[in-house]
């Protein structure tokens, strides 16, 4: 009996221990189904996007290398515009001018840099014509949506980043759209007229048809969108959407139904303007590298579709990024409610070590990692895909830098071998930074520089700062639920 | 498409993309420092430190550039793995030989990654911190069975003591070039029309079914 008791609280404390590991690989199994689903999830988007992309050189390739029997319409197009090109070179001498120069001196970088902002300024060469035939197009199939209001969302205000980030930048006083609270819509007259302008040429019209005072119409375009703001004119105020919570209650089952149609259909929308922005950027890269021949080699290649690119996208991006923002109202809400709850959070709020920030309460009004945030800011200065990565590497680089130093004041015989940022330190802090951007719509900017970013860029450094980005702004987007609170301190 | 070789038929350059797995304290922030440490050294570490890394190499007269994504380990970061691991060539899975958890995770991750990427990226499970054999609680027989049955390959390295960690990476880019070379051959015998769907991501349903992140499931 007496020797019973105790065996029995052994076995017992056996069979307890063995209980407790077992509840602990089901929950363990539990997080790895859910993390499946959600990676499923992202991973079939993923597919999909690697699908278009294939689909679209492939459609593009059948363009290029059709049967040489019968040209196909857009052999005939690569024609006439070449066409162009050298009729244009008939007509000036620069071109001929800096081809010779370039065959001179054929490793001087600054010298295509050079020739390549100079034919950027040339609006009349072809290729430029043909850069504006491009913008136009998909100004045209951006405006009708971005400038239509919802009405039944207007919870999310499309606010002009940049005017909201700098308000103190001064801005020319004729264009003083953003305190009036203007919106796009009001100005449809230029749309419709570029509507008119261009519905018909929309067909394969060689560029030679744009006459002069279509060109004079975009310059208004072009002034028009650099300088407007996407403030709906009931969002007269500035600050952040306070109104967000009022405002979308009353949806009845039906109206559900149709948002839920209307965003598939802005999704296929916004589906299509990528695609073509991708075939008017190839396209007009190779017109560049037909017109001059001396640019077809793999670094100066590059340079030249930078410069196109950010030709490209300055004037658009903001209707851009408008349409993407619809898109991703859903996510820019949670994002938004997330800030707000966490809007004087400190870094240890969301997980990060603390080794890796000061703890003595700072100077007043400043917190850690500011550099950092005042630098991702910095990412809706610009209208160019590629600047803007730059700047999110940036940011990355800057809160390495950060951590470095708060790091050195904890341990002040800190050699930088001994430790350095890893992954599990910097996603906890891009978080932080991100949340204290208080910028939602950097979810939409990452979305759309997801689409653009170069495929050479994707396994770099460029590609591994939006791919963390990302995945803190997801984070971001799931802490207002509560739900994942920051997992034990390490 | 963007990984496997690039270049003229010459002068070869492989650029792999390689992404480190495993939970918080495993090491696999040292595991990475120390390979890259004469870089280190040299003070041409990238800004990103150890987050990041990037390492050229020339391995049987082939130029290999190493690009090498650390993961946070962190269960609330793993919503967008998969855009981490896309594209990758490799992966290097490391867990701590005294801590059964991390072994475990390991397990999860091999199943997440096979799942996604199919046969095409090289695994690599990595038992690290072998200075403290005496607290092993992962078995190397367990470990190195269980690398066999998932088709990866078992390493065991201390970071700490510089042991098992440039073997670990020279034989993984051995195996990546080997992979990219047999995927060159295969699309060099006209095997065009699949080529470019490359990282044998499987075909799935068509409609993303848009799962809410709390979705609960019941586990077996």
């Amino acid at each position: 009996m007496m020797k019973r008791k105790p065996r029995r609280q052994v076995e017992l404390r056996a069979y307890w221990t063995k209980l407790k590991a077992f509840v602990k690989t089901l929950s363990l199994q539990r997080q790895m189904m859910e993390n499946l689903i959600i990676a499923k999830a992202r991973q079939d988007a993923l597919q999909r996007k690697m699908e278009e992309r294939r689909l679209r050189l492939q459609e593009e390739a059948n363009r290029r290398f059709a049967a040489s029997g019968a040209v196909t319409a857009e052999e005939q197009e690569q024609r006439t515009l070449y066409t162009n090109v050298l009729e244009y070179e008939q007509d000036h001498d620069w071109p001929k001018l800096w081809k010779a120069n370039i065959q001179e001196n054929p490793d001087s970088i600054t010298l295509v840099s050079h020739l390549v902002s100079y034919l950027l300024s040339q609006s009349d060469h072809p290729v430029m014509k043909l850069l504006r035939r491009h913008q136009y197009r998909i100004y045209n199939r951006l405006y009708p949506i971005v400038s239509k209001r919802f009405p039944q969302s207007p919870a999310l205000p499309l606010r002009a980043s940049h005017h909201m980030l700098h308000p103190e930048t001064p801005r020319k006083p004729t264009r003083t759209v953003s305190s009036s609270g203007q919106s796009f819509s009001t100005d449809s007259s230029l749309s419709r007229d570029l509507h008119t302008n261009y519905d018909d040429e929309d067909l394969e019209e060689p560029p030679t048809e744009v006459t002069v005072d279509r060109e004079n119409s975009f310059e208004d375009l072009e002034q028009f969108l650099t300088q407007l703001d996407w403030a709906p004119p009931h969002s007269s105020t500035d600050d952040t959407g306070s109104d967000t919570e009022t405002t979308c209650d009353a949806s009845s089952l039906d109206e559900s139904h149709i948002r839920e149609m209307e965003m598939r259909a802005l999704k296929e929308h916004l589906k299509s303007i990528v695609k073509d922005i991708h075939i008017a950027v190839d396209q007009l890269l190779s017109l560049c590298l037909l017109s001059f021949e001396c640019l077809n080699t793999a670094r100066f290649k590059d340079l030249c579709l930078a410069s196109i690119e950010e030709a490209f996208f300055t004037p658009l991006w903001s209707a851009l990024v408008a349409l993407f923002r619809k898109v991703n109202r859903d996510r820019e809400q949670a994002c938004e409610a997330s800030m707000k709850l966490y809007q004087d959070a400190l870094p240890g709020d969301v997980g990060v070590p603390l080794k890796l920030f000061p703890q003595d309460p700072c100077i007043q009004g400043s917190y850690p990692y500011e550099s950092a945030v005042h630098e991702l800011k910095l990412v809706f200065k610009d209208g160019c895909p590629q600047r803007k990565l730059e700047c999110i590497v940036r940011t990355l680089r800057q809160i390495c830098a950060c951590a470095e130093e708060y790091r050195c004041i904890h341990e002040a015989d800190a050699t930088p071998t001994t430790a350095a940022i890893g992954a599990d330190d910097l996603l906890p802090i891009l978080s932080f930074v991100a949340l204290r951007s208080q910028c939602p719509q950097l979810v939409s900017e990452c979305a759309a520089l997801e689409e653009f970013i170069h495929e050479g860029y994707l396994i770099g450094e460029e590609g591994y700062c939006l791919t963390s980005m990302q995945s803190a702004l997801a984070y971001v987007e799931s802490l207002h639920l509560g739900a994942q609170l920051p997992d034990a301190l390490t | 498409m963007a990984a496997g070789g690039t270049g003229g038929n010459g002068g070869k350059t492989y650029s792999f993309k390689v992404v480190l797995l495993g939970e918080g304290c495993v090491g696999k922030t040292s595991l990475v420092l120390r390979y890259c440490e004469n870089k280190f050294n040299d003070k041409h570490i990238t800004t990103l430190q150890a987050s990041f890394l990037t390492k050229k190499l020339n391995i049987t007269g082939k130029r290999v550039n190493l690009a090498i994504w650390d993961t946070a380990g962190q269960e609330r970061f793993h919503a967008l793995g998969p855009i981490y691991y896309r594209d990758s060539n490799g992966a290097i899975l490391v867990y701590d030989i005294t801590d059964e958890d991390s072994f475990q995770k390991v397990k999860n991750w091999v199943k997440e990654l096979r799942k996604m990427l199919g046969n095409e990226i090289c695994l690599c499970i990595v038992g690290n911190k072998i200075d403290l054999d005496k607290d092993r609680h992962v078995s190397v027989e367990e470990a190195e069975s269980y690398a066999e049955s998932v088709g990866a390959k078992h390493y065991h390295t201390s970071a700490k003591i510089s042991k098992g960690i440039e073997e670990l990476f020279l034989d993984l880019c051995k195996r990546m070039m080997d992979t990219a070379q047999a995927e060159e051959r295969l699309k060099g015998n006209g095997a065009s029309q699949s080529a470019s769907g490359r990282r044998g991501v499987q075909i799935v349903d068509d409609e993303p079914q848009a799962t809410p992140a709390g979705g609960c499931c019941s586990s077996g």
